[in-house]
C-alpha cells in the first residue's frame, strides 16, 4: 500500500513538530511526520531547556527575539511549562567583560535589553553563589526555559487535532526524487509518497541528504549533561560560566541540569565518559560549594548538530524541487524551534519568509561561502 | 512533635535470635534527644523509637520505612543539614541532627569538605559489584586462585540479603547446610575481610558503566575509576510493589523491609500484621513476625492456590492464621500510619467481587509480591537483555559459566534472575572461576572445579519445586 501526502517531515524532534504546527495553522495540514524512534528521542529530550536571544549576529538576535514571543504565546495556548527566568553570563576576567559589553550593545540595537551587571547584582539574583574569581556578568532578562517533554507532548496533541499524521518507529532510509522533483521517501516499513519533503532529522539529516546527493556540511558533536535531585527553587536564571563553557539551570521540577564542553570528536557514537561527572562537579562546586552534598541522578549525551558558522540551515534546497531543510542548529535548536518552524511554513506556503534575515539562513550561504559566524555558543 | 518518647520497638527476647547491639549513641531528632545503637542505621534507630513518618511528599503525604535496603528513597531525611540522605543506609552516630523533609527540600545548608577526597584510577583482575552471597563467594574463589579482587558494596556491612535470613539452609556442609543465613553471611564476610587479595570498598556505590567498561565508584571518601579485566554484577534484587489506595502510608512495607528491621536489627516492625502474597517470602516473613512477637491477622493471595511451599504454609497454619486465596488488598487507611485495611475477593478475571470486602484490624501491611533483578547497572554494559517472567523480569543472557554477551562481564545471584542464596553462592564461584581462566589461561583445577559446580547446579534445579526458575534459566542460557 502506498500512502500519499503533500508533505513528509522526517524527524519528530522539536523542529519537525513546530514546522508541522505552523504549517497546519496556515491550513496546510496534509502532512505525515516520520520518526524513527519516539517523538523527542533525538537531541530534543536531551537538551538543557534554555531559551535566549543574547547572540552575536543580527540573524540570531532578531529571530530568537521573535522565537521568545512565540514560546510565550504557545506555552500559554498549548499549556506547557515556560518561564522567563533570564540568563546570567558569568565572567572571570576583564577581556570577557569587554567582549560582552560590545555584544550587549548589539543586543540592545535589535531590541534585546541585556546589560552588564556587577558581582553584587549577581549575588542579588543568585544569593547562594560563590563569587570568588568572578568579575561581573551579563544579564539577559528576556531569556528563559521550557519543558521539552511538555512542549513535545502538547504539540503532538495539537497536531493530531489539526489532522497531521504522525508515524513513530519508522526510519526513513532514502529520499526519492525523479527529474529533480521530490516523489517521496522509502522507509523500513514501506514507501510513502509526497510532493514535498522537509528534512528535520537533526543528527540524521546529513545521511538523509546524501541519499539525494545533497551535501550538508554538518558535524554531529557529542555533548554531555547531567541532572541532580530536586530542590525548592534556589535561583531562576540559567547561569553560564563562560570560562569553562559550562551552564547550570534549575529546571521545571527543581532539579539542577548542567553541562560543559569536554573534548569530543565529531561523528562519534554517544558514549558516557567516566571523567565528565567529576569535571562537571568541579565547576559546579566552584560556583556552588554546597553542591558537594547534592546527588547526581542521571547523566547522558546528545548531539549538537554543528554547521560551519553555527547558524542553522533553514529553507528550500534549490537543486531539488520540493526539498526543504531545517537543521544544523549548533546547540540552540530547542530555543529556535518555534521561529524555525514559522520560517519553514512561510517558505513552503508563501514562498518567502516574513523576516528578511531568515533568507540568509538557506543552504546557499554555505555553498557560496557567505558565513555568518556566531560566537556565543557553549556547553 | 515526636510524641513517641517511650516507645521501644526493639526485641529483647527472641526464640532463635540474639541481637548483639553496639555501643549506645545519642542523636537529635527534630531537636529532641534520642538513642540508638552503633551498627544501626538512622532509619532503624528512629523506627525503633516509634518514629513512623520520615518525610512528607510535595502533596503532603507521609512517608516511612519501606524497603530498608537503599532501593526506594522512602527514607530520605535531612541529616546534619544535608537533605535527601537515605537514612536506611546511613549509620547512626553520636550527635547527628536529623530532620524530616516537607515537600521538596531546601538546598544543603552545609558544604562538605573537599580536603582529603581521593580521586584514583584502579586496576584489577576482578571487580565484584555487590557483596551478597554471590559476590562474597565469587571474591573468595577468585582470590583463592591468586586474582586481585576489588569488592564494592553500597551498604555499610557485607552480606547482602543473607544477613536477614534466619532459617537453616539445606544441603551439604561446604554449601553451609545446617547454618542459618546470617551465620553464613558472617562466615563469608570474615573470610573476605581478612583476605589480602581482596580490597573491600564499603559504603561505596558503583554508579555507572562508562566508555571501555570503566566503572565509576563513589563514596564519602572519594571517586574511583576502575578498569577491570573481569566484572561481576552481583547486585541482587529489589522488591515489587502493588498499586492500591494508601500504599504509601507508613506501615505499608516490603517483606524485605520488615525482615531487615526484625532479623537484622531486632526491631518489631508492627504488632498486627496483614501479609499480601503467600509465596515463600510472604509465608516465611509471616512466620518470622510471629517469632518476633507480632500477631499475624491474615495472609492474602490473589492466586487460587498458595504459591509457597507446603512446609512453610503448614507452619503458619499451625498458628491458626487464615490464608485467603483469590483475595487481594483493596485499600489501606490510617492517619499517620496504617490503622486498618480492606481485603476483597477476586473473580477469575482478577476483578474484585463486590460485597466480599473484609476489614482487617492491623498496623502493618507487608507486601510480598516478588522481586525484580537489579540489572540497571549491568544493562549499561550493553549486555543483551531479555524479558523472562520466570526470573522476575529483565535479565541478561549468559552462558552456563555466567558470562554475558559482553566478554568478561558476568552476572550471578538474584541479579541474573530471582532464585535463592545457595544458587547465588554457587553461581558466584562459577563466575569467578571463569574469570580465573580468562586471566590465567588454562588451569586444570579451576576447569574441574567449575565443571563440578555447574553439574551441582543442574542437579539442584531438578527439584520439581524449582521447575519455574529452571524454565527461566533455560531461556536465559546461551551457548558458551
Ligand atoms: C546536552 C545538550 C544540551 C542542549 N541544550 C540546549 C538548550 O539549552 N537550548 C537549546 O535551544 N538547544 C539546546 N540543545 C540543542 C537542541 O537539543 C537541539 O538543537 C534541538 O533539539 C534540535 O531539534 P531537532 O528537532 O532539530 O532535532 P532532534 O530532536 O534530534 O530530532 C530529530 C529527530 O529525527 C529523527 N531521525 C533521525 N534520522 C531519521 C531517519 N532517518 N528517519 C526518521 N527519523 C529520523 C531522530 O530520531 C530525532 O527524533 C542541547 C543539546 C544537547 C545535546
Ligand atoms: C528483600 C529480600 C528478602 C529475601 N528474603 C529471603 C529469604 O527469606 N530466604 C531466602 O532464601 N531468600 C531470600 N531472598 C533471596 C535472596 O536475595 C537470595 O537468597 C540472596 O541473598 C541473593 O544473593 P545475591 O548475592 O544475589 O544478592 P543480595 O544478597 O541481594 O546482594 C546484593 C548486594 O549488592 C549490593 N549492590 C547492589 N547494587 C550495587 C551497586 N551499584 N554498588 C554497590 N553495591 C551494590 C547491595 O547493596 C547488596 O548488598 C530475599 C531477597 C530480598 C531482596
Ligand atoms: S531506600 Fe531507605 S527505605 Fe527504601
Amino acid at each position: 500500500m502506498i500512502m500519499k501526502s503533500e508533505l513528509i517531515i522526517i524527524g519528530g524532534g522539536i523542529v519537525g513538530l513546530y514546522s508541522a504546527y505552523f504549517l497546519a495553522e496556515k491550513g496546510f495540514n496534509d502532512i505525515l511526520i516520520l520518526e524513527k524512534s519516539y517523538l523527542g528521542s533525538g537531541s530534543t529530550f536531551r537538551c538543557a531547556t534554555g531559551i535566549r536571544a543574547s547572540f552575536t549576529t543580527e540573524e540570531h538576535i532578531v529571530l530568537l527575539k521573535e522565537s521568545i514571543n512565540l514560546w510565550k504565546k504557545l506555552s500559554r495556548e498549548l499549556g506547557f511549562y515556560y518561564e522567563q527566568g533570564g540568563y546570567i553570563w558569568l565572567f572571570r576576567n576583564e577581556e570577557q567583560l569587554k567582549a560582552f559589553t560590545e555584544f550587549s550593545k548589539l543586543h540592545n540595537k535589535f531590541g534585546v535589553p541585556t546589560r552588564i551587571i556587577s558581582v553584587d547584582e549577581i549575588v542579588e539574583k543568585v544569593p547562594m553563589i560563590n563569587t570568588e574569581g568572578l568579575v561581573g556578568g551579563l544579564f539577559d532578562p528576556i531569556a528563559g526555559k521550557a519543558s521539552p517533554f511538555q512542549a513535545v507532548f502538547s504539540l503532538e496533541n495539537a497536531l493530531k487535532d489539526k489532522g497531521v499524521k504522525i508515524r513513530t518507529l519508522t526510519r526513513v532510509k532514502k529520499i526519492i526524487a525523479e527529474n529533480g522533483r521530490i516523489k517521496g521517501v522509502e522507509t523500513d516499513s514501506g514507501t510513502f509518497e509526497a510532493d514535498k519533503v522537509l528534512i528535520a532529522a537533526g543528527y540524521g539529516s546529513r545521511e538523509l541528504a546524501k541519499t539525494i546527493n545533497v551535501d550538508l556540511p554538518l558535524n554531529n558533536v557529542p555533548h554531555h549533561a547531567l541532572v541532580t535531585e530536586k530542590f525548592k527553587e534556589a535561583f531562576k536564571p540559567l547561569l553560564i560560566d563562560w570560562t569553562y563553557s559550562a551552564y547550570i539551570v534549575q529546571v521545571q521540577h527543581g532539579n539542577f541540569l548542567m553541562g560543559m564542553d569536554i573534548e569530543e570528536k565529531p561523528q562519534q557514537p554517544l558514549y558516557q565518559r567516566v571523567d565528565f561527572i567529576p569535571k562537571m562537579a568541579r565547576v559546579a562546586t566552584r560556583l556552588f560549594p554546597w553542591m558537594r552534598n547534592v546527588n547526581v541522578l542521571r547523566y547522558w549525551t546528545g548531539y549538537y548538530v554543528m554547521s560551519p558558522d553555527r547558524h542553522p540551515i533553514i529553507g528550500p534546497v534549490e537543486e531539488v524541487d520540493g526539498l526543504y531543510i531545517a537543521t544544523g542548529f549548533s546547540g540552540h535548536g530547542f530555543m529556535m524551534a518555534p521561529i524555525a518552524g514559522e520560517v519553514v511554513s512561510e517558505w513552503i506556503v508563501d514562498g518567502k519568509p516574513k523576516y528578511r534575515v531568515a533568507e540568509n539562513l538557506t543552504l546557499r550561504r554555505i555553498k557560496e561561502g557567505k558565513f555568518i559566524h556566531e560566537k556565543a555558543v557553549f556547553g | 512533635m515526636p510524641s513517641s518518647k517511650k516507645i521501644d520497638r526493639r526485641i529483647w527476647e527472641h526464640p532463635i535470635l540474639e541481637f548483639k547491639r553496639g555501643k549506645e549513641v545519642r542523636f537529635y531528632f527534630e531537636g529532641e534527644e534520642m538513642k540508638g545503637y552503633e551498627g544501626e542505621s538512622i532509619a532503624v534507630a528512629l523506627y525503633a523509637s516509634g518514629i513512623d513518618i520520615f518525610s512528607w511528599t510535595e502533596d503532603n503525604r507521609p512517608r516511612g520505612a519501606f524497603c530498608m535496603i537503599g532501593k526506594c528513597s522512602s527514607c530520605f531525611m535531612v541529616v546534619n543539614g544535608i537533605p535527601n540522605v537515605r537514612t536506611c543506609r546511613e549509620p547512626v552516630r553520636d550527635g547527628l541532627r536529623i530532620e524530616r523533609q516537607r515537600g521538596l527540600p531546601d538546598i544543603p545548608r552545609v558544604t562538605r569538605d573537599e580536603e582529603g577526597l581521593e580521586s584514583k584510577t584502579l586496576e584489577t583482575d576482578f571487580l565484584v559489584i555487590g557483596a551478597g552471597p554471590a559476590g562474597l563467594s565469587a571474591a573468595l574463589k577468585a582470590a583463592e586462585y591468586g586474582l586481585d579482587v576489588i569488592l564494592v558494596e553500597d551498604h555499610f556491612r557485607l552480606g547482602g540479603q543473607l544477613v536477614k535470613q534466619t532459617h537453616k539452609f539445606f544441603g551439604s556442609k561446604d554449601l553451609f547446610g545446617g547454618l542459618r543465613g546470617f551465620q553464613i553471611a558472617e562466615e563469608l564476610s570474615k573470610k573476605v575481610s581478612s583476605n589480602p587479595k581482596i580490597k573491600v570498598f564499603l559504603e561505596t556505590l558503583a554508579y555507572g558503566v562508562f566508555k571501555d567498561l570503566t566503572i565509576g565508584l563513589a563514596s564519602k571518601k572519594g571517586h574511583y575509576k576502575v578498569k577491570a579485566k573481569n566484572i561481576l554484577f552481583s547486585t541482587g534484587a529489589y522488591e515489587n510493589y502493588l498499586a492500591f489506595p494508601g500504599n504509601d502510608l507508613p506501615g505499608v512495607m516490603g517483606a524485605g523491609g520488615a525482615q531487615t528491621l526484625m532479623n537484622e536489627y531486632g526491631i518489631r516492625p508492627g504488632d498486627k500484621v496483614l501479609t499480601i502474597g503467600a509465596g515463600n517470602v510472604g509465608l516465611i516473613v509471616s512466620y518470622q513476625l510471629l517469632q518476633a512477637g507480632a500477631k499475624v491477622k491474615a495472609i492474602v493471595e490473589a492466586m487460587p492456590q498458595i504459591g509457597g511451599w507446603v512446609v512453610h504454609a503448614a507452619k503458619v497454619r499451625r498458628y491458626g492464621i487464615p490464608i485467603y486465596t483469590r483475595h487481594t488488598i483493596k485499600e489501606v487507611w490510617g492517619n499517620n500510619r496504617v490503622e486498618g485495611a480492606t481485603i476483597v475477593q477476586v473473580d477469575e478475571k482478577w476483578q474484585p467481587v463486590p460485597g466480599t470486602e473484609k476489614d482487617i484490624d492491623c498496623d502493618l501491611v507487608i507486601i510480598s509480591v516478588g522481586l525484580t533483578p537489579d540489572t540497571k547497572l549491568l544493562a549499561q554494559t550493553g549486555a543483551k537483555m531479555k524479558w523472562i517472567p520466570e526470573l522476575g523480569g529483565l535479565v541478561a543472557l549468559r552462558t552456563k559459566y555466567m558470562e554475558t554477551t559482553v566478554p568478561g562481564v558476568f552476572v550471578a545471584g538474584d541479579a541474573k534472575g530471582i532464585e535463592e542464596a545457595t544458587t547465588a553462592i554457587v553461581e558466584g564461584k562459577i563466575a569467578a572461576l571463569t574469570a580465573v581462566l580468562r586471566v590465567l589461561g588454562h588451569v586444570d583445577k579451576a576447569v574441574e572445579e567449575r565443571r563440578q559446580l555447574v553439574q551441582y547446579l543442574e542437579q539442584y534445579r531438578q527439584s520439581p519445586l524449582l521447575s519455574r526458575s529452571r524454565r527461566g534459566i533455560e531461556k536465559a542460557t546461551i551457548e558458551s
